[in-house]
């Protein structure tokens, strides 16, 4: 009687659980933890045949078939090269502003962040084909191709023009390469030929190293990052917009912008 | 507005559950019908030799119910294979990184998992179970495999052609152990194997060979789709 009676009154409990969960996940298990309770009121009403079916179908093969569903659409997959300060490797972990944010409007959708490091130009072709939902990494609006479109600006930039060691440096630098900033990082730390241009957050790091043979230029003007979307994914980009204006008028932009970025 | 709608349909689900529970506790295992199915249970042991009412009930009662129920599983399998054979199996993807935490348990789980559904398929005819609820348990083993190594590597394994050609083949042996006694002149449906002693583990007539092949049917089956939804839509 009181296993019947306790087991009943966790049932409306454990639905309402996974009906107000925003996290998908907890609420898969929340529902799988209601099949399970439901099941053992089967058993005590003297219906083991329908606990064992209702155990193996609605606590196991459903939950595996969510499961396997939200892996693929209860994650937001931002792509993006590192850009210390922005977003970037920290040991087992990725730390920045952008990572910052980013990991708030996740969990304000609802959503697992997942951040894969491609270099700029394959991360944004990667958006285009719509296999990532955003990129970042230091991004600006100049730099998105047709078909991309950027969310409003959330810090200002600079360009700078490297350029050495060697005589033929001083044109302005072809279009960010292909390749990962660390490898960048390497290459002026070997002193070899380069010829780039690179946004304020990685020419800072960048200045950290020797660049004493190389040619540094400021570009004028300055501009804003951005974070890049699908120009179809409106959706996408109209919670983005208002979870920035958000974190803008809340001030916990600022804060996060002194937490990463001197 | 949203907030609004999701507290009313918590409210729904709550008043719900809650009337039904309520006529559980007033009516549910202790009410006047409770007790009323003994004379039942016994005459259908005898009848049909399976100690599990209920696998009695599946496969020698209503077995032409039964029949059917596999033959409409057989073409909802069939027809997620067709449908998504039309559709160019999606380019994959970077396989995600699976944690050590769900490796290590598909590793630990995966035997027993398999075990139980044996154990349920070749009991039911005995304690609660059967072909349907097995094939399930084992399928889902499976599927966890799927989740921690990737369904490609699991199907490697596995040879899905062979697999297939197996699901036809059991269903055919389904269907020819339903139209046996027809094509022998008995009455349609007849239980061609000895009853037994109920409560025997050789007992209940073709009751086991029928959980046995519904149990592999379902097993495949559940595979089948899995595998062909994963393979169309993305990675497992």
């Amino acid at each position: 009687m009181i296993a019947r009676t306790s087991l009943l009154l966790l049932l409306p409990i454990v639905a309402a659980f996974a009906l107000t969960r925003r996290r998908r996940i907890t609420a898969v298990i929340g529902m799988a933890t209601f099949s399970l309770l439901l099941s053992g009121v089967y058993l005590l009403l003297y219906a083991p045949d329908v606990a064992v079916t209702e155990a193996a179908i609605g606590a196991a093969l459903v939950t595996f078939i969510y499961v396997l569903a939200i892996r693929r659409t209860g994650r937001l997959v931002v792509v993006g090269d590192e850009a210390p300060g922005l977003l970037e490797r920290e040991g087992e972990r990725i730390i920045g502003l952008e990572h910052a944010i980013l990991t708030g409007f996740a969990k304000h959708l609802g959503l697992d962040l997942v951040v894969h490091f491609l270099p700029s130009a394959e991360a944004r072709a990667v958006l285009r084909r719509g296999e990532a939902d955003l990129a970042a990494g230091g991004i600006v609006a100049r730099h998105l191709e047709e078909g991309l479109r950027a969310s409003s600006g959330f810090l200002e930039t600079a360009f700078f023009d490297v350029a050495g060691p060697g005589p033929h440096g001083a044109e302005a630098g072809p279009p960010p390469s292909p390749t990962y900033f660390v490898d960048v990082l390497d290459a002026v730390r070997e002193g070899r030929q380069l010829t780039a241009t690179f946004d304020l957050a990685r020419f800072l790091a960048l200045s950290r190293l020797d660049l004493s043979r190389y040619r540094v230029r400021r570009l004028p003007g300055t501009e804003q990052y951005v974070f890049a979307l699908q120009e179809s994914n409106t959706e996408l980009a109209r919670r983005l917009e208002a979870f920035l204006l958000d974190l803008r008028a809340s001030g916990r932009l600022e804060t996060l912008r002194a937490r990463y970025i001197q | 507005m949203r907030r609004v709608s999701s507290v009313l349909a918590v409210a729904a689900v709550l008043l719900i559950v809650g009337l039904c529970a309520a006529l559980l506790l007033l009516f549910g295992y202790d009410g006047p019908a409770a007790h009323a199915g003994a004379p039942y249970l016994d005459r259908a042991a005898r009848d049909t030799g399976a100690a599990n009412l209920v696998a009695g009930i599946v496969f020698d009662y209503r077995f032409y119910d039964t029949l059917f129920e596999i033959l409409v599983f057989g073409v909802a399998v069939l027809g997620v294979r067709f449908a998504l054979a039309q559709e160019a199996p999606s380019a994959t993807a970077e396989p995600i990184p699976e944690s050590r935490i769900v490796r290590i348990s598909a590793d630990l789980l995966f035997g027993p998992i398999l075990l139980l559904g044996a154990y349920l398929i070749l009991h039911g005819h005995l304690s609660p179970g059967g072909g349907f609820a097995g094939g399930t348990v084992a399928g889902t083993g499976l599927l966890l495999c799927a989740v921690a190594l990737g369904a490609d590597r699991v199907a490697a394994f596995l040879h899905e052609g062979l697999l297939e050609r197996l699901e036809w083949l059991i269903l055919f042996a389904i269907l020819f152990v339903a139209l046996l006694p027809t094509l022998l002149g008995l009455a349609p449906l007849t239980g061609l194997l000895p009853r037994g002693v109920v409560g025997r583990p050789a007992s209940a007539g073709p009751v086991l060979l029928l959980n046995v092949l519904v149990g592999a049917k379902v097993f495949i089956g559940a595979w089948a789709v899995i595998y062909a939804f994963s393979r169309h839509r993305g990675e497992i």
